[in-house]
């Protein structure tokens, strides 16, 4: 694993500690362990776009993104089959495959998932692995690490000119 | 220079935990020659060791251990949560103090007390606290420099008729002073000042305590249980040193500043059969009466940048609605402090998924940012309890942390959520996010100040009521939360602590 995979394996499993998720017991988790994942990575992808979109993140953001939240989960024998399990329950709601629907449906189907077990764990390690992650960073202007460069003391701090006068 | 005690050695305080109260009651002893062993769970870092890496950082030096219970942001290390924290030293004020000659009990159980002892009284503490920490806007120290997102929040309050808010309040040097730069606005607070210019008693407290002469530091030496002799008085700390193997360190007198959750667990966790609830708990009230204030945030979208990384995450603070009026609704007052957070945070405050959640994450320039703060009534069944069977790795019992919202602070936030709303959209806001984030980073209570030691656990000066030898110096002591954040007043109470400790010396009373 490169330095750079390690250090972003690190944010994650910090990320998802801090969101306190406890995922044990799920009857619904275990039932679904078994299910392999048989997808490109397609299905994942747009599972996580609907989750945090951001319209101007490409799809090969949001499938790397995934794969490092897989990467994640599959550290903790208590999380490692979350993802192919709520793949599985999105295709199981319907004849047509998830992926094969229309937004709002598979939105609906999102919002199905049940609560508790799984989806607490994929939305804090997803949350862990895009808001960390370079691309959204760059997508949205945020430079990260501040210290080197002295701060903002001299970088627009109190830069902000459109306030309504005497106020 | 740095002192070695030996663990039999038993004329030295021992004072568990070395942040705020801690290191700073510490400190204050050494200063007047008596001698201190400073037992601190964690590690010490150097300024070095602060990059701008939150989860790195948290992985450094925040609290891990097993507890169940929301997201509690403490820490340990060396600093304890002055790593941390924001730097926002608001004083509590007069009728915070009368806290039940003002509010009177409200209905669903709330437990206020007055404090057992007044602002008047406490006011040269807090002088001596600001000048301590380089409290900006007070003693003579400039304000604080107004970030972008304070600017907003000033603009929006003055358009809908607030007064009362300025920039100052920060123990953040906004130049240099005392040994430390002023701040060079790097935004990232809450992982460590990477230059020193936040005060923490890591590069304050603990290298003057050492270079008194008079006190010794142990860091990664964590504190499990309090010993006390045939009369009642506590006479050692058993503690794990950083080899793993358990050590007593005999004492003449115990400060405990653990920040609440530990300082309830160790307490409670060193029961006997002279104490068999526990020590200082023959009231009951160990672990009781936790507060965490009334906790919200409040978030929008601009409708130009604002850029709310840059700069210190908090700065400034806005008082107007830190009276006591039920008109409103509640009693109590709170404060509005304009508050950024990188990324990941904003989102993580926000929770959700969906548009309804990217609408703030995209929009992440144009964001604006209120750290919601205020009175929280102390309740008995809010509380520290220590798990039946749970172990943490330590092999001790798991800190089990009871909390809910009382229909006051739900109130309160609801009305202080309306104003944020009202302050960003009179600037032509176009998203608005106001809610509680079932999270807390200021703990108080559990060891309470009172005047009567049925209704707390310690009296006026933080002296347990049952044990002369033994006091509490954190948060603990709080007889009520008042509105505003607590760590420039739990560095007065420690202040006046030893003060106090030294006189009962010279008295040859402890």
């Amino acid at each position: 694993m490169s330095d750079s995979q390690t250090t972003r394996r690190r944010f994650l499993l910090a990320a998802l500690a801090f969101s306190t998720v406890a995922v044990t017991g799920s009857t619904w988790l275990r039932g679904a362990a078994a299910w392999a994942s048989s997808t490109d990575g397609t299905t994942l992808a747009r599972f996580g776009r609907l989750l945090f979109p951001h319209d101007g993140l490409s799809d090969e953001v949001y499938a790397d993104v995934m794969n490092n939240v897989l990467m994640a989960l599959a550290s903790n024998p208590d999380t490692e089959n979350l993802l192919a399990a709520a793949e599985h329950a999105l295709d199981a709601q319907q004849d047509t495959a998830w992926i094969e629907r229309d937004e709002s449906e598979q939105i609906a189907a999102i919002e199905k998932i049940p609560r508790e077990a799984c989806f607490a764990a994929i939305l804090g390690t997803l949350r862990g692995a895009l808001y960390y992650s370079p691309a959204l960073w760059s997508h949205i202007n945020y430079p990260g690490s501040s210290k080197e460069h002295g701060g903002y003391k001299f970088r627009g701090f109190d830069d902000i000119d459109w306030l309504p006068e005497n106020s | 220079m740095a002192k070695k005690y030996d663990l039999d050695d038993s004329s030295v305080v021992v004072v568990i935990g070395s942040g705020a109260g801690g290191g700073t009651v510490a400190n204050e002893l050494a200063q007047k020659g008596i001698d201190v062993v400073c037992l601190e769970a964690g590690s010490r870092l150097t300024l070095a060791d602060v990059v701008n890496d939150p989860p790195a950082m948290d992985a450094k030096m925040g609290w891990h251990d097993k507890r169940i219970g929301a997201t509690l942001l403490i820490c340990k290390t060396v600093g304890g949560t002055t790593m941390r924290w924001s730097g926002v030293t608001p004083r509590i004020q007069d009728h915070e103090f009368r806290s039940l000659s003002t509010y009177g009990q409200l209905d669903n159980g709330t437990t206020f007390i007055d404090w057992p002892l007044t602002l008047t009284e406490l006011e040269p503490y807090y002088d001596k606290a600001e000048l301590k920490m380089g409290v900006s806007g007070t003693q003579g120290i400039q304000p604080s420099a107004e970030t972008n997102n304070y600017k907003v929040l000033k603009a929006g309050a003055t358009r809908v008729g607030y007064k009362e808010i300025s920039s100052a309040r920060m123990a953040i040097n906004p130049v240099a002073r005392d040994g430390r730069p002023g701040c060079q606005q790097i935004s990232f607070c809450h992982s460590g000042c990477a230059i020193g210019a936040k005060w923490s008693t890591l590069y304050t407290e603990v290298p003057a305590a050492e270079a008194s002469g008079h006190f010794e530091l142990r860091a990664n030496a964590m504190a499990v249980r309090i010993n006390h002799d045939k009369e009642g008085r506590v006479n050692g700390v058993v503690y794990k040193d950083e080899n793993g193997a358990m050590q007593e360190q005999k004492a003449r007198a115990i400060c405990v500043a653990g920040n609440v959750v530990e300082t309830a667990r160790i307490l409670l966790n060193s029961e006997s059969s002279m104490f068999p609830q526990g020590l200082a708990n023959s009231s009951g009230q160990v672990g009781r009466n936790y507060m965490r204030h009334t906790f919200g945030l409040a978030f929008a979208v601009m409708p130009k940048p604002v850029n709310y990384h840059r700069g210190a995450r908090q700065t400034g603070l806005l008082l107007d609605e830190q009276i006591n009026n039920p008109q409103r609704g509640f009693v109590g007052g709170y404060q509005l402090q304009p508050a950024a957070a990188d990324p990941w945070f904003t989102s993580h405050l926000i929770g959700g998924w969906g548009r309804d959640h990217t609408v703030f994450t995209d929009n992440y320039t144009r964001l604006a940012g209120i750290f919601i703060t205020g009175e929280d009534p102390p309740e008995a069944g809010n509380q520290i309890s220590l798990h039946a069977t749970e172990r943490d790795a330590q092999g001790l019992p798991v800190p089990d942390d009871e909390y809910k919202n009382h229909s006051n602070t739900n109130a309160m936030r609801n009305h202080a959520i309306k104003a944020s709303r009202r302050i960003y959209e009179s600037l032509g806001a176009t998203d608005f996010w106001g809610g509680d984030a079932s999270m807390g980073c200021h703990n108080m209570g559990v060891a309470r100040m009172s005047e009567n030691p049925d209704d707390g656990v310690t009296n006026r000066w933080g002296q347990a009521h049952d044990i002369k030898n033994l006091f509490v110096s954190d948060g603990s002591l709080f007889s009520s939360s008042a509105a505003g954040n607590p760590t420039l007043t739990i560095v007065a109470l420690a202040i006046r602590q030893a003060d106090h400790i030294a006189e009962r010396m010279s008295q040859k009373e402890l």
